[in-house]
């Protein structure tokens, strides 16, 4: 195993993220952003990195999150922990079921599914506008607040976000390093086998979307209060396409690699948008290079100049098998 | 005596207090600079009308700056048309370049999002977005509207084309099914309901269709006289070239409620345009004062005839540059204060920022496209039939204004 894969090593890089953005960012509202994503994209790796599923439904459970909030922050005033525990059990009931339903067919079969969900799910919140705010959104949704204080400063909320975020990385380490991480690989590798040995391999799978459906939801709503807005846009198929491009630009080998995707995204649209309005082609040309001759994406870049470096001798690591 | 070391204190003390006016002015002047951020789609799918917005407000902050002898200037913001990034950049702008005027907003859900935004960091912010709820249920202090709501633009719209073809007795609607379309449809319902019209049938589509024959179809069955088109953008230039390559037009009189000008003529040709009537915001062919003087620079500089996405963010920039001006000051409430109740020479004529929901009350117009053959350049897509102002009370429109 590369040092650079190992758990604590992944920690450190993402407390050093969490510190670091601050002195390079000088926008708070952007570098919330990142972390937020780094976290809804880490979720995802869980499923693609982790357990090979190509799941288009990621956007579901970020405008179920983002909707959780929006719903009892403005309408009721829930308390702030309360909302963010019920974006995360309402996303992790809605991943359960989209995955129950999902896995019952692989491959191309499966994507098309967690296509056709998202679909479904976007025209769902599209009709029942009178819950949703339809193509407005939900308006005035509130930052939290500590000790009376709204968080409305954008570093303020920067740092209530990035404790989250770091809670949530940390967990997700945990889960990759336990049995059942390990069993979400062997699956992975060869679902027959894991079956054969005697492993439930659906109910691994369902868990594992579970637990990408709570985090993701639980970025939606941290996403909301970001905004102040709880748009239609968070449930559309762009946001499943979206956290997959930035899962495979950042590399689905490593959580760490996800916190690179988010960020080279955010930064490369917020640089280049007013400079080039079709910056996106620019985006489909990272993706080609990606797929043809960076198959680990920027994470493997990394361990590459890492071992290149340190003169190791082994090649680098390119898949999360070897952790 | 005075000696060499007092001298040059002295000197030094003199030079400092000579010079400490002029500094003073000069971190005054300074601070007088207005920044004004342009929120609009510079990229993705809305980026042509982002880009004539950029243009338009900066030709406003160039005629600001050389009028009142201030320093204006524009921040563009690429929206990418999503209201998350929209909020976000305005948060941005907010934070970090101190910017509190805002104008822009093409699309209705973002405008709504950074109204509430801006609202909140004590700026203001002037919009065309369409959708009713922003001078409506969800006006606020800080936003503005200059475009005319769905209530208006059908009353100069359906209204005058009743008048004009008495024998049209039966209307057929395709509608986008989402709160702006349905703004749409209930005021033409509530013209059809007091002229008698019998309304033979609606289509829905949803905000993703590009294929409309079935919804087409549907209208032909129903035999009307009328087919009038609720959608607008690409949907309604959609729906419109269905339509003429389906021969409605040879059978019926086609209607655009809310057409987006100029654009959307060059988009569709004459061949299409001809004898269909469009609902407008803005036409550069106005016969107004400001718009002449508009055209013609527009024309000097960029050789071109300005649009609705150049006009509608030229006067929404010079109105609250010229109001942060008078307020001595770019912050949200002294702007708002000087823009309520103002009455002015507009682009359509004489306007007025209604104080109670500060929906500016101004000219729809009602279009009719030309034959080729009559156009008397390449712009002069279509000829003005009627003009004027339909709004509903603020309390009808249902803006309660936070105090």
């Amino acid at each position: 195993m590369n040092p650079l894969d190992k758990p604590f090593a992944q920690l450190a890089l993402v407390l050093v993220t969490v510190l670091a953005l601050p002195l390079f960012l000088k926008s708070g509202i952007l570098a919330t952003e990142i972390l937020i994503f780094a976290m809804v994209v880490a979720a995802c790796n869980l499923l693609l990195g982790y357990t090979g599923l190509l799941s288009f439904g990621q956007g579901i459970f970020f405008g179920i999150g983002t909707y959780v909030a929006g719903i009892f922050l403005t309408r009721w005033s829930v308390p702030v922990p309360l909302v963010l525990a019920g974006a995360a059990i309402l996303g992790a009931a809605t991943a359960t079921l989209v995955g129950w339903l999902s896995i019952r067919r692989q491959g191309v079969y499966f994507v098309m599914l967690t296509l056709a969900f998202s679909q479904l799910f976007y025209f769902m919140a599209y009709t029942f506008s009178g819950v949703t705010g339809g193509d407005n959104g939900l308006l005035g949704v509130p930052r939290p607040a500590i000790g009376g204080n709204a968080l409305d400063g954008p570093w303020s909320y920067y740092t209530y976000v990035a404790v989250c975020f770091v809670v949530i990385f940390a967990l997700l380490v945990m889960v990759t390093q336990s049995t059942f991480g390990r069993t979400l690989l062997a699956i992975r590798e060869n679902e027959g086998r894991a079956a054969a040995i005697g492993f439930p391999t659906k109910l691994f799978k369902i868990e594992a979307f579970a637990i990408s459906g709570a985090v993701t939801a639980l970025g939606g709503a941290l996403h909301a209060m970001l905004i102040g807005v709880a748009p239609l846009s968070n449930i559309e198929y762009h946001t499943s396409e979206l956290i997959l491009i930035m899962t495979i630009i950042g590399g689905s080998s490593s959580l760490f690699g996800s916190v690179l995707g988010a960020g080279f995204y955010l930064l490369l649209a917020d640089a280049l948008s007013t400079i080039w309005p079709r910056w996106l082609l620019l985006l489909g040309l990272v993706l080609v290079a990606v797929a043809l001759f960076l198959q680990g994406g920027l994470w493997g870049l990394v361990v590459r100049g890492y071992d290149l470096i340190f003169r190791r001798d082994r090649a680098p690591n390119t898949s999360a098998e070897e952790h | 005596m005075i000696d060499r070391r007092r001298f040059l204190t002295t000197s030094a003390l003199a030079a400092t207090a000579l010079a400490v006016p002029g500094l003073l002015t000069r971190a005054h002047a300074a601070g007088e600079a207005l920044k004004i951020g342009i929120p609009v789609p510079i990229s993705g799918a809305f980026a042509a009308n982002g880009k004539f917005a950029t243009m338009g407000a900066l030709m406003a902050a160039e005629e600001v700056a050389a009028a009142h002898g201030v320093q204006a200037s524009t921040l563009d913001l690429d929206t990418e048309g999503k209201p998350a990034t929209a909020v976000r950049k305005v948060q941005d702008a907010m934070a970090q370049d101190g910017v509190k005027l805002f104008a822009g907003g093409i699309l209705s859900s973002e405008s709504l999002a950074m109204g509430k935004e801006i609202e909140r960091g004590g700026g203001a912010f002037m919009t065309t977005a369409g959708a009713d709820e922003i001078t409506g249920v969800d006006c606020n202090k800080a936003t503005f509207r200059w475009s005319v709501p769905t209530y208006g633009a059908i009353n100069e719209t359906v209204r005058p084309i009743i008048d004009a073809l008495p024998d049209a007795k039966k209307w057929y609607t395709i509608t986008p099914q989402y709160v702006f379309g349905d703004g749409l449809l209930n005021a033409a319902k509530d013209v059809f309901a007091e002229k008698g019209i019998e309304h033979v049938g609606n289509s829905y589509h949803s905000l993703t269709d590009k294929e409309f024959s079935g919804y087409l179809t549907n209208a032909i069955a129903a035999q009307p006289d009328v087919l009038l088109l609720l959608n607008f953008g690409a949907q309604s230039s959609d729906t419109l070239r269905q339509a003429v390559s389906f021969g409605l037009k040879q059978r019926m009189t086609i209607v655009v409620a809310w057409a987006s000008g100029l654009e959307q003529f060059e988009a569709l040709g004459p061949d299409i345009c001809e004898g269909v009537y469009f609902g407008a915001q803005y036409w550069h062919g106005a016969d107004t004062a400001l718009n002449r003087e508009l055209v013609a620079k527009v024309q000097e500089k960029h050789g071109s005839n300005p649009n609705y996405s150049f006009a509608g963010s030229y006067i929404c920039a010079k109105l609250l540059l010229e109001a942060a001006v008078k307020a001595g000051s770019p912050e949200g409430a002294g702007v708002a204060a000087a823009l309520r109740g103002l009455k002015y020479e507009g682009l359509t004529g004489a306007e007025e920022i209604r104080a109670a929901d500060h929906q500016v009350i101004k000219d729809y117009y009602l279009l009719k496209g030309k034959a080729k053959a009559d156009m008397a350049n390449k712009d002069d897509y279509a000829e003005i039939i009627s003009s004027g102002k339909s709004f509903l009370s603020p309390e009808d429109a249902g803006c309660a204004m936070p105090a």
